[in-house]
């Protein structure tokens, strides 16, 4: 049964998202030891450094999302299950860094399609609790592992129909959030196809810093940064950054 | 009363408290591990039924995963050996950064 990593990576006009990608499959190789697939456009491509041994999938991002008034390239998850060449999967955001083999495990279950509902604020303010902006779970798409088969088919195959219907569907979930959201697209699309009542997730809470932290270092152990007038650190610990000035540390 | 003394002895009395809550939360995810292709916690509870389970009851026996799905254990021993080695590895880690705490509030 083939396992590996699969990331999505599109540069923007304003941010330089290879820089970010280069330090992840960095960490993914030296602590999960997997292999990794890259979906990007050729754009992005030729301003990547060598990276190893690393397959690509070249697609053209869909246009359109904005996050900030910035144009937001991230309305191409759906597309997991067809582009990835692995039996099971591991899907990562190119700003969650693994500072651990943790992830790891959890391509040998026995489980179709796992995500996590938790987020874990660094800075400790408690900003990831997000139930009280829709009528269901937000899970983060941040991470996910699915394994081929006809269950996880069904699930991305529901996504691509919340994606379609988005508008209808944030509105029937009373979403606040008006963009495309891959966390809401996947929680519906969950929660549709596991006839409304519950399905199976991952029991982690992802450390994730929120995006008015300025990340001051960043080695292959952990990360610093600046929140206000406090400095911190991690190490050891998986994180995911939501700054994307990430990509110039 | 030297008011900056005490301001400086509140930030990094929040400092501390930030690191600890961090380095816990870190603690609770490496006690996620995978046996037998179910996911569990290595913590107090499971060892301890386990451990239970072992000495009071024949194999296989049943318990619960983390989605709560039931899981056939058939070698306990195995089992119990895997819950206690990453259970430690977590909270030995934990006690390591605990003592960094201790210090830097002294």
């Amino acid at each position: 049964m083939t396992k590996g990593v699969l990331l999505f990576c599109f540069d923007t006009p304003d941010f330089q998202y290879h820089k970010i990608l280069e330090k992840c499959v960095a960490l993914i190789k030296k602590n999960l030891k997997l292999e990794v697939t890259v979906a990007t456009n050729f754009e992005t491509y030729k301003h990547l450094k060598p990276l190893g041994f690393v397959n690509y999938k070249f697609i053209e991002p869909e246009l359109g999302n904005k996050k900030n008034g910035l144009e937001w390239r991230n309305v191409d998850r759906h597309m997991a299950y067809e582009l990835s060449p692995y039996d099971v999967t591991l899907v990562m955001d190119i700003d969650y860094f693994p500072f651990t083999d943790n992830l790891r495990q959890f391509l040998d279950t026995r489980y179709d399609f796992l995500i996590s509902k938790n987020a874990h604020d660094l800075t400790n303010r408690n900003s990831f609790d997000t139930r009280k902006f829709s009528m269901i779970d937000m899970v983060w798409a941040t991470v996910f592992v699915f394994k081929k088969g006809k269950k996880a088919k069904r699930v991305f195959d529901m996504i691509k129909y919340v994606k379609q219907y988005y508008t209808y569907f944030m509105d029937l979930y009373r979403v606040r959030d008006r963009r495309f959201r891959n966390d809401y697209a996947f929680a519906i699309a969950l929660e549709q196809a596991n006839g409304m009542i519950t399905y199976d997730t991952l029991p982690i809470t992802l450390p994730t810093l929120p995006p008015d932290c300025k990340v001051l270092k960043m080695d292959n152990e952990g990360i610093a940064w600046q929140y206000n007038d406090q400095v911190n650190y991690t190490k050891d610990q998986d994180v995911h950054v939501l700054n994307k000035e990430v990509a110039n540390v | 009363m030297d008011i900056g003394e005490l301001k400086k002895q509140s930030d990094i009395s929040y400092d501390i408290a930030v690191a600890k809550r961090n380095a816990l939360e870190k603690a609770h995810a490496r006690l996620v591990v995978v046996y037998n292709e179910h996911i569990f916690r290595a913590d107090a509870e499971t060892i301890n039924l386990v451990k239970t389970l072992s000495e009071a009851h024949t194999s296989p026996f049943y318990v619960l995963d983390t989605n709560n799905n039931p899981v056939e254990i058939s070698k306990p021993e195995e089992f119990l050996k895997t819950l206690i080695e990453r259970n430690q590895e977590a909270i030995s880690s934990y006690h390591q950064m605990s003592k960094t705490f201790a210090k830097r509030g002294d």
